[in-house]
């Protein structure tokens, strides 16, 4: 689906991140022993909505391009947080693994339109590429 | 995508809040305000008696004297608790605009936030408001200025932004201790009664802020009573200027802002991925209901294959602008307000046809997402071929109608838009500084776009305007309306 309004895509930033968050809450559940970087994510999630929306409430203005401002396809960054009862720690990791590119491009979409939203999604995407990646990359070593 | 959940669920007669009161109108004349994307009736408005009106503005009298005498910091407590509560409803009064008004639900927000800026800028006030002063004007005189509040003021506000314009006005009148009556336009006056609520709740005395329900009759009664000191109005030329002329005559402060038609001037180098957007977005936003709208698109240069491209990318892009209910996250342009709306942009369309334009773009059958009525709806539609003489380069059509012309260089371009009678928002879509330097000195408009298309000034700057598009002396805004709202003393004192 092709979202082009700010709404739609704060919606779907919403969308995305509570997703994410239920993922890990059923990690942090099921591999007790890396609970507290899980929940560390999950609390992370929540953040991130918390600034995306403060961005753009923040902003948003008749004077800005809100309903122009973006050309994003959803199913090019699809999420898939289900997990099944076989997956093992391995694959639960490699999931876990998400998509930074999404806030790239959102970013990059509407970087000259509209103010601070898009340094909003590049924060976000320096946290996950640079915190997240990294400690569930450490993880899978770990693992392997 | 979801509609979002409506606020406005059951149909209720708005009601006067008069001196802290919610007053029941006698008036036996009820409009109907309907929702203009669904057409179901939302609300009902009394047309107010004379008395009514006459109550609201002895209220706002009596109230004037305690209120002056209430300190700048006390004034301004108010209005941080004001502040406070519309953060709080922010979605909601977004939402009520979008059912009023027709517009898309980030324009709403974008409404609401500029309304909302308006109350953090005035209260300022305890800085903004002081005086000025010189010790030893001659040896052992001082002498300082000191600015006061007058007293009661009216507003008359329009249909296009109901929640917005009249806080360009009110937070600043009661910041700088005057009182005020709003009459809201009967078309979409619930954003006035959500904010008299909040006012109420802030703890704002009874009498410093009332809202009265009505029509030109009441707007009359308030432009002529005795007791209001100024006027604000925003709307059309012709009646701001007949306001204009009333209020000069028995000496009442007015602010005007009244039509426009602006000028988007595209030159060869500007940057297309960053112009486009920002055109659809001052064309079509809002339906193209706002005086800051553009209506005339002037590409420059003698160059074929530019003129084509920005003319392509223009129709292509306003081609998939997605028309629907605004409650829908994905639509990007809602209806036009009113009936009347539509049929004045469908006459000007005809005008278009008949005096030779090329329709590159017809809006009169718009694409509805959605099952809704098309009572009010009307697409984006793009004229080419237009001359700077044609009626519909000349008038205000207040809808999403646009009309591209050229112009051979950016001396041109200038020369087509000062011709206007209008001088409200013109912008220049360009890369160089030399161009943007020049068409900021010579174009004749209040307010100048450099690479942007909707010139709206932040609560900080003044809302300009000039010609036809402004009556007045001092603007909206800023240090303008500061101002406005005070009278200013000299005071020249020696102790002997």
């Amino acid at each position: 689906m092709k979202l082009n309004t700010a709404s739609e895509v704060i919606s779907f930033t919403k969308k995305l991140e509570e997703q994410s968050a239920t993922f890990y809450k059923e990690l942090s559940q099921r591999y007790v022993i890396n609970e507290d970087i899980f929940l560390s994510f999950v609390k992370e999630n929540k953040k991130n909505i918390i600034q995306v929306e403060r961005a753009y409430y923040g902003v948003i203005s008749d004077a800005l391009e809100g309903c122009f401002a973006f050309n994003v396809d959803t199913d090019e960054y699809p999420l898939t947080t289900e997990l099944s009862e076989k997956a093992d720690y391995s694959e639960a990791l490699e999931r876990a693994i998400d998509i930074v590119k999404f806030y790239l491009d959102a970013a990059e979409q509407s970087k000259s339109l509209m103010a601070d939203v898009p340094r909003a999604f590049k924060i976000i995407a320096k946290k996950r590429e640079n915190n997240r990646k990294i400690a569930l990359k450490s993880l899978l070593r770990k693992e392997e | 995508m979801a509609i979002l959940e409506e606020p406005i669920k059951e149909v209720e007669k708005l009601k006067n809040y008069i001196n802290g009161e919610w007053v029941e109108s006698k008036s036996d004349e009820i409009l109907d305000i309907v929702n203009p994307a669904t057409q179901k009736v939302i609300s009902k408005v009394p047309m107010s008696t004379a008395d009514e009106v006459n109550e609201a503005i002895t209220a706002a009298k009596e109230a004037y004297p305690e209120w002056r005498e209430t300190t700048p910091l006390a004034r301004v407590r108010c209005l941080f608790r004001l502040k406070e509560l519309l953060e709080e409803n922010f979605e909601q009064l977004s939402r009520v605009q979008t059912q009023e008004h027709g517009k898309t639900i980030d324009e709403s927000r974008g409404e609401t936030r500029r309304g909302i800026e308006m109350v953090e800028v005035a209260t300022g006030i305890p800085s903004l408001m002081m005086g000025y002063n010189l010790e030893d004007i001659a040896t052992g005189i001082d002498e300082y200025v000191i600015y006061q509040p007058l007293g009661a003021f009216g507003h008359i506000a329009p249909f296009n932004f109901p929640f917005m314009v009249p806080l360009w006005f009110s937070p600043f009148a009661m910041a700088t201790g005057n009182t005020f009556v709003v009459k809201p336009s009967p078309r979409d006056p619930i954003s006035q009664v959500k904010i008299a609520e909040l006012v109420d709740e802030a703890g704002i005395p009874p009498g410093v802020y009332n809202v009265v329900h009505g029509g030109a009759e009441a707007a009359s009664i308030l432009i002529e009573h005795q007791d209001i000191k100024g006027i604000t109005f925003v709307g059309s030329t012709k009646v701001g200027k007949d306001i204009y002329k009333k209020c000069g005559e028995v000496g009442k402060r007015v602010i005007a802002q009244t039509s426009a038609k602006n000028f988007m001037v595209v030159m060869p180098d500007a940057d297309m991925a960053g112009t486009i957007p920002a055109l659809m977005t001052s064309f079509f936003g809002n339906s193209g209901q706002r005086c800051l709208s553009g209506a005339n698109l002037v590409i420059v240069g003698k160059d074929d294959s530019f003129y084509n491209k920005v003319l392509d990318a223009f129709v292509d892009t306003a081609s998939k602008i997605r028309v629907g209910y605004g409650l829908d996250e994905s639509i990007q342009m809602g209806p036009m307000q009113s009936i009347d709306g539509k049929e004045r942009a469908l006459g000007y369309i005809e005008k278009g046809i008949a005096e030779g334009g090329k329709l590159l773009l017809d809006g009169r059958k718009a694409d509805i997402i959605g099952d809704y009525p098309d009572t009010c709806f009307v697409g984006p539609t793009i004229f080419s071929d237009i001359k700077p003489e044609m009626t519909i380069a000349r008038e205000e059509i207040f809808g999403p109608v646009a009309s591209v012309m050229r112009a051979k260089d950016l001396n041109e371009a200038i020369e087509i838009a000062n011709r206007s009678n209008f001088g409200n928002a013109n912008a220049i879509f360009t890369a160089s500084g030399k161009s943007a330097r020049e068409f900021q000195y010579r174009i004749e408009t209040g307010n100048i776009g450099i690479n942007i298309g909707i010139v709206a000034p932040m609560a900080f700057f003044p809302f300009s305007g000039m010609k036809d598009s402004f009556f007045g002396v001092l603007h909206g805004q800023g240090k303008d309306v500061i101002r406005f709202f005070t009278e200013s003393k000299v005071v020249i004192q020696r102790w002997l």
